[in-house]
């Protein structure tokens, strides 16, 4: 038999302290854990973020003031590379090749390109427009891909392309390391 | 019973008889607790201390409880095979569209045919998806007036989809109020130190 003792305090007053039955007390406890064991999720899934960029109509009532087209990269999935070309408005500013070295991972062979990755990295390094910490916009990204590209070998683009993070502070102080890129669908 | 004969039987006799030999009666009590004690060696069973073991099951409870999820599992379409990556975010509550080799589904209910748009060849707005996704953003809207709509949906595609497909259903989930799509994907673990 398990106790809870709590002082009464003297004088004449009933007793607080009382007797608990150790045997249902176990059977609630492994009744509980059996129950959230059961009821327990073993595989989370997550989530990749991407943008759909549909312009609206201009708002008449505000006047246009005409803007420097920000730098962009246009990420193309050829056949055999990747070509990363930063444009600005309709001129180009950079463009470099990248070999479609291909990694598999792990038992499902899960598609990695971790020299895109890379590559990517010093891109963003020399090439990015959004770099300060209070800066929260995130520089942009176009995928071009051919139609009969599968979805797996979009992922490991994506993946590549989220990999290099930076700092991004929010107003209410607090900070978080977010991917460089957003990235959006070319559509042709 | 030996004592009555079947010719004499009586039915008012007393029958109850004083007791016989029975089965291990010349076995005593600590000739068992010997037994079960191991006769001196090394016995099976052992004491447990009930503190440590009552403290072992709470921690299980607590660890167990605080990572109980009562929103439940995000159900992922029987036949749709998640590509997997490693620079991922946590999951949002967000409308489903599931996208396997035939068919397209929103929240379980048919909004498509993957086989229409391969066939065509060219990227084009799925009506079906298009007035589902829009009734959905409607209803949100006027259930809460108050709020801006966050136009997230989830896109849970098969990895073997091709772009054509995935892009015919991005741009749609977009034309529908839905800009910010997100990709369902398994999680690989991380390979940088961070």
């Amino acid at each position: 038999m398990g106790g809870v003792d709590v002082d009464s305090g003297g004088g004449k007053k009933r007793a607080t302290n009382s007797d608990i039955n150790m045997i249902p007390f176990i059977d609630l406890l492994m009744v509980t854990i059996a129950f959230l064991l059961i009821t327990a999720v073993w595989t989370t899934n997550n989530r990749i973020n991407a943008d759909a960029q549909v312009p609206g109509p201009p708002d008449p009532n505000k006047e246009l003031t005409p803007q420097t087209p920000e730098k962009v990269l246009n990420l193309h999935i050829n056949d055999s590379e990747f070509s990363l070309v930063w444009k600005q408005g309709s001129t180009v500013v950079s463009e470099i090749k990248v070999p479609k070295n291909q990694v598999e991972v792990g038992a499902v062979k899960t598609i990695r390109y971790p020299d895109l990755a890379k590559k990517i990295e010093e891109e963003w390094k020399a090439q990015g427009g959004h770099r300060d910490p209070s800066d929260r916009k995130l520089d942009q990204c176009i995928l071009f891909s051919d139609n009969r590209t599968p979805f797996k070998e979009i992922v490991a683009v994506l993946d590549a392309l989220y990999s290099p993070k930076r700092e991004i502070k929010f107003p209410d102080g607090s900070s978080k390391k977010l991917p460089v890129f957003n990235m959006t669908f070319s559509v042709r | 019973m030996d004592h009555f004969s079947r010719k004499h039987h009586d039915p008012h006799a007393h029958v109850i008889h004083k007791p016989g030999k029975r089965l291990m009666h010349g076995i005593r009590l600590k000739y068992v607790w010997n037994k079960v004690s191991g006769h001196g060696r090394k016995g099976v069973g052992a004491a447990l201390n009930l503190v440590s073991f009552i403290d072992f099951l709470v921690v299980t409870v607590i660890f167990l409880l605080m990572s109980f999820s009562a929103s439940g599992e995000i159900t992922v379409d029987k036949n749709v095979k998640l590509p997997k990556a490693e620079n991922v975010e946590d999951i949002i509550d967000a409308p489903m569209v599931a996208v396997n080799g035939n068919q397209i589904l929103v929240d379980g209910v048919l909004a498509g045919s993957t086989r229409a748009i391969e066939e065509l060849g060219r990227m084009q707005k799925i009506d079906e998806l298009f007035a589902i996704l829009k009734n959905k953003r409607e209803l949100w809207k006027q259930l809460q007036p108050n709020k801006p709509f966050p136009g997230v949906c989830i896109l849970q595609v098969d990895q073997n989809v091709p772009a054509l497909v995935v892009k015919s259903v991005f741009q749609t989930a977009a034309f529908a109020g839905y800009p910010n799509v997100s990709f369902m994907v398994g999680k690989i673990p991380s390979t940088k130190s961070e």
